[in-house]
């Protein structure tokens, strides 16, 4: 899977990266980044959708 | 928190009586499943639907947070509250990486150093009042740190914040008595003076805190003038002072009344993380925020006019059964929990990463020291409506 992040809608809650720091990061003003370059590995699909689904602001999609 | 300020949207659920504001979130069941929607006198429209709240979040354009959405006697807008896009983001660029996760992570040792000083002066008593002694004080504490302010600033800072958000309360009248607008009004003041003295200190000799970098602060080529920052600074007094307590005594009320939970945290420290997020859910201590329409237009089929004002009912969202369906469960092992505790949309609470920390420093420092504890018997816990805070709780150990 690939997991893409709305800039706009994004407004810095912080839980994406709070709950999958292997997959998601936090830029300089505490706003959301995916790390991982095209497909997420397998290992890490779990986490990644457990925090997609986190997010206040339905910001992030996880492409299957 | 919820929201930069820590809401401030007026007394709607001020005719609650006292089980209702400890246990608030039958009410908003009740509205959601009657008047989701609901006009009231003197405050606007009420929402308590995720829905309607998120559709207010999305759109800062329609629902504007500005100076008409809430009076608390500032004289320009405060920043970045009452600033609506797409102006605010530049005043969030300055703002947002100085309360960023890896930014407040630095102050760790100083919050669990100021908890544990708080703590020292009461854990042999075997009874405090948590409020006056834990609730109260941590949150200033932690602000004249990272403000670079002395601590011994306490009380004035304590005076500030109390005559802007409760002057009623202060001065023993209703809220809206000449001498209580008068009152908030000459606090207002003395908290523009108050900083406008501090910056002309900074001014003449920097230092390591926050009042020094605001005066260093640059976006779009432009530094951010002497109004602008007491304008930042009486936003936080009033947003990152209150907020932080009532959390902890909605916490603390919430843990005395389930042992089970208190016992689960002493057992197991590393669920500190997951009770702060469900009970910021389902406490929500800043339980709503107020917008303004800018345009006629509608929510939920209800018709809003131009001018009006909308209260979204954080906590309804929160306990929504079309978001969450077991919400009234309370539960530390949750796979999703989206709460807008914090607000949503542009305004979410600059500080909600600082207001997390301190209230995870605050549950571990807490249950290390002090395991066992429980309201003092024949005691009453009276929450006030809108922000969920305690003036006394009296508390008992082992």
């Amino acid at each position: 899977v690939r997991l893409e992040l709305d800039r706009d809608r994004c407004t810095g809650h912080g839980r994406c990266y709070t709950l999958a720091p292997e997959v998601f990061g936090s830029d300089d003003d505490g706003y959301g980044e995916v790390l991982v370059d095209g497909d997420v590995p397998t290992a890490l699909e779990a986490t990644a959708r457990t925090a997609a689904n986190n997010c206040p602001e339905r910001a992030i999609t996880v492409h299957d | 928190m919820a929201d930069e300020d820590g809401s401030y949207g007026g007394d709607v659920m001020g005719a609650m009586d006292p089980e209702s504001a400890r246990h608030p979130q039958p009410v908003y069941k009740a509205l959601r499943e009657t008047v989701p929607v609901m006009a009231v006198e003197g405050v606007g429209h009420v929402l308590t639907r995720r829905a309607e709240i998120e559709e207010v979040f999305r759109d800062p354009q329609t629902f504007s947070s500005n100076m008409d959405a809430v009076d608390l006697s500032n004289v320009r807008p405060l920043i970045p509250l009452q600033i609506d896009p797409p102006e605010h983001k530049k005043y969030r660029k300055i703002l947002d990486p100085l309360f960023a996760p890896k930014q407040v992570a630095l102050l760790e040792p100083s919050v669990a150093k100021l908890a544990n000083e708080l703590i020292d002066a009461f854990v042999d008593r075997g009874e405090c009042d948590f409020s006056q002694e834990f609730s109260i004080p941590l949150p200033s504490q932690v602000f004249l740190t990272i403000l670079g302010l002395p601590l011994e600033d306490l009380s004035t800072f304590l005076k500030m914040k109390d005559g802007i958000i409760r002057p009623d309360h202060v001065v023993g009248k209703p809220r809206d008595h000449e001498d209580v607008v008068a009152y908030q009004r000459e606090i207002a003041d003395s908290i523009y003076a108050y900083f406008d003295r501090v910056l002309d200190e900074r001014e003449v000799e920097r230092r390591d805190d926050l009042l020094s970098r605001f005066l260093d602060a640059e976006v779009d080529g432009h530094s951010l003038s002497r109004e602008e920052i007491l304008d930042v600074c009486f936003l936080f007094l009033i947003a990152g002072l209150d907020t932080v307590s009532a959390s902890l005594d909605c916490f603390y009320g919430y843990l005395t009344d389930h042992p089970e939970a208190r016992q689960a945290i002493v057992d197991d420290p590393s669920i500190i993380p997951a009770v702060v997020e469900e009970l910021l859910r389902w406490e929500t201590p800043v339980s709503g925020v107020a917008r303004v329409a800018t345009v006629d237009t509608e929510l939920g089929g209800c018709p809003i006019k131009a001018g009006e004002n909308v209260m979204a009912v954080l906590g309804g969202a929160n306990t929504d059964e079309a978001e969450l369906p077991d919400s009234f469960e309370v539960r530390f092992d949750r796979d999703v929990n989206r709460h807008l505790a914090f607000g949503g949309g542009v305004h979410r609470c600059l500080g909600s990463h600082l207001a997390r920390l301190e209230l995870r420093v605050a549950l571990r420092e807490w249950h290390a020291r002090i395991p066992e504890y429980a309201l003092k018997p024949g005691a009453e816990l009276l929450y006030t409506p809108s922000i969920r805070s305690l003036e006394t709780f009296p508390m008992v150990f082992g």
